[in-house]
């Protein structure tokens, strides 16, 4: 039942800067799988190494060391075999053809897979229908919206009838409504059974869709969890402190250096994140040496944007201390 | 069978942008139509008309094969470049297929497309000018065909470089100077020339309008070095550009980063 689809095995890539001559380690040691059915986040800052780790699995780019296995292919050693597996959109709308119209488009990206019109015609007829493109069918990419272009890019990978999608940031530059279209049709088509893989900046995304999540930072990966544990793990450990008075300027100081994912609202909401448990003692003793007053003290609900700059901000952490 | 569907997909593809474009095409049409006509009306103009229209049929067949070849040779690596701008360069590396027969099935669609053009056109003018040349078609079509094989050879070597060095307009220009030259060096003056694309095919058409040769006359060599040429040129061609894609992966090229 759980079958793994897609095996990402110590993936590693560096570029020389074409203008600086400069080595950039992009990708650094990346494992991961994915199992059939799964829809996986990858995240990370911008540079983290996503677009290279995404362009890897289908093979864009050739690793430098490491490699990728889709259904028992090695993509290294039978790059279209294994491509037979896959559909990606990779840069978004900039993916089409905006000379062509939005029926076009479909048809010719079918056929550049070796698939006749007529073959796909119903299919293509249900995808229009159901990304609501079906009106606009004859309309030149160019006179789309943004969103409209971003849905046909995505409806051309899902006519490619491949078993894994590669989507990287498909909800960048949507407003609040597209992105929204966009995500419920992702649901559809994980629901479906496709298997998926996003990278994205854009938090709603993973929260609504991707069970898991593989953070990379600096081409590492730092957290690879389900959505929902990560989410456990900090909601615990992450408290809004009602305060008495102010704080002064030596508290304030000491706290950041203490405690660097803290917030203060109004010099008297206190919102802090404790890497461990027993640091809450810290935090009284900080505050009780001014006299401080503490009203109450809650847990918050905290949001996976939260989760993703704290783990951002503990292997930043980690790395000043293991350079100290 | 894929490769048909591939052939159709980017031929229907050409067609399209011919039509989206009509002032484009109609433009292009137009400037061929004058050229042939102006050529076969200066059969009239030039001298003794016994003599000139063995010329004039030469000047028009090497022209047909010199614009047909130039086409052939720049329309893969001018694909790579085009695509690589719009974007939609990695999404055609996403082919299983893979990619270097969308670009084979692109310039089909293109030549099948342009040769129709150009070989009505010239039919057209003969008409428009009541000039009628004797054209030998079944001969001079099979030489062209056969040297335009190796010239697609080549065309996958500039397609190699493009997809590396994305620009290479410069090194085009300076490639059908060579091109042109070529064209009017007799292979009697230079042999070594056989072992170039496209001489042999330009050699055996000036043959066949001059001298007035037939299937008959040119020897059996004559033939397997025009074919050895040209599957050795397409052979290397691919193989060349197969290399250069795998630096290009390795490199991270085919992006836009
Ligand atoms: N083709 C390339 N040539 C040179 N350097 C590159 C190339 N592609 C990426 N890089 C560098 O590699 C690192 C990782 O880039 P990558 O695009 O994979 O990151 P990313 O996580 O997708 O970032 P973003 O969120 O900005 O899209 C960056 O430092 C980037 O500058
Ligand atoms: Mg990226």
């Amino acid at each position: 039942m759980e079958e793994i689809l897609i095996e990402v095995k110590g993936l590693k890539k560096g570029y020389k800067k074409r203008k600086t001559k400069e080595w950039v380690q992009a990708v650094n040691d990346v494992n991961f799988t994915v199992k059939r059915g799964e829809i996986l986040g990858l995240l990370g800052p911008n540079g983290a190494g996503k677009t290279t780790t995404i362009k890897m699995i289908c093979g864009l780019i050739v690793p430098d060391e490491g490699e990728v296995v889709i259904n028992g292919i090695t993509m290294q050693k039978n790059r279209l075999k294994g491509l037979e597996h896959i559909s990606a959109v990779l840069e978004g709308n900039r993916n089409l053809y905006w000379r062509l119209t939005a029926r076009e488009n479909l048809e010719y990206f079918a056929g550049n897979r070796g698939n006749s019109r007529k073959e796909k015609a119903s299919e293509i007829e249900e995808l229009l229908h159901e990304f609501k493109l079906k009106q606009k069918e004859n309309e030149l990419v160019s006179n789309l919206s943004r969103g409209m272009q971003q849905k046909l890019a995505l409806a051309v990978a899902l006519l490619a009838d491949s078993d894994v999608i590669l989507l990287d940031e498909p909800t960048l530059g949507l407003d609040i409504e597209t992105g929204y279209e966009v995500r419920q049709l992702l649901k559809k088509i994980s629901e479906a059974g496709k298997t998926i893989i996003i990278s994205t900046h854009d938090m709603p995304v993973v929260q609504d869709l991707c069970e898991r999540t593989v953070i990379i930072n600096d081409g590492k990966v730092i957290a690879d969890e389900k959505v929902e544990e990560l989410m456990n793990l900090f909601e615990t450990s992450a408290y809004v402190l009602t305060l008495g008075n102010e704080l002064t300027e030596q508290q304030q100081k000491e706290l950041d250096v203490k405690f660097p994912m803290n917030e203060l609202l109004d010099g008297m909401k206190l919102t802090i994140t404790l890497e461990q448990d027993n640091d809450i003692y810290d935090l009284m003793d900080l505050l009780k040496k001014e006299n401080t007053i503490i009203e109450k003290i809650d847990r918050t609900t905290i949001n996976f944007e939260e989760v993703f700059m704290n783990l951002i901000q503990e292997e930043k952490n980690h790395a000043i201390h293991s350079i100290n | 069978m894929p490769f048909i569907q591939l052939i159709k997909a980017n031929t229907r593809m050409e067609f399209i942008e011919m039509k989206r474009y009509l002032p484009n095409t109609l433009s292009m049409i137009a400037t061929i139509y004058i050229i042939f006509l102006g050529m076969l009306l200066g059969i009239n103009v030039i001298g003794d008309p016994a003599q000139a229209e063995a010329n004039i049929q030469h000047v028009i067949v090497n022209y047909i094969f010199w614009y047909l070849t130039l086409v052939t040779l720049t329309n893969i690596g001018f694909t790579i470049t085009m695509e690589a701008t719009r974007g939609t360069l990695e999404q055609l590396y996403m082919s299983p297929l893979g990619m270097w027969k969308i670009l084979l099935s692109r310039l089909i669609g293109y030549m099948a497309l342009h040769g129709v053009i150009v070989v009505g056109l010239l039919y057209l003018s003969m008409a428009t000018a009541n000039q009628w040349l004797y054209l030998k078609p079944d001969l001079t079509l099979t030489i062209l065909l056969i040297t335009l094989v190796g010239i697609v050879g080549v065309g996958f070597m500039i397609a190699g470089a493009s997809v590396i060095f994305k620009q290479i307009q410069a090194f085009m220009q300076i490639l059908q100077f060579i091109l042109a030259a070529l064209a009017f060096v007799p292979l009697s003056v230079a042999p070594i020339l056989i072992l170039a694309p496209f001489v042999k095919g330009v050699d055996m058409i000036r043959h066949v309008m001059i001298q007035g040769y037939s299937w008959t006359d040119f020897t059996a060599m004559d033939y397997t070095a025009l074919i050895v040429n040209s599957v050795v040129y397409l052979f290397i061609g691919i193989f060349f550009y197969l290399k250069c894609e795998k630096i290009a992966m390795s490199r991270g090229l085919l992006g836009n980063y």
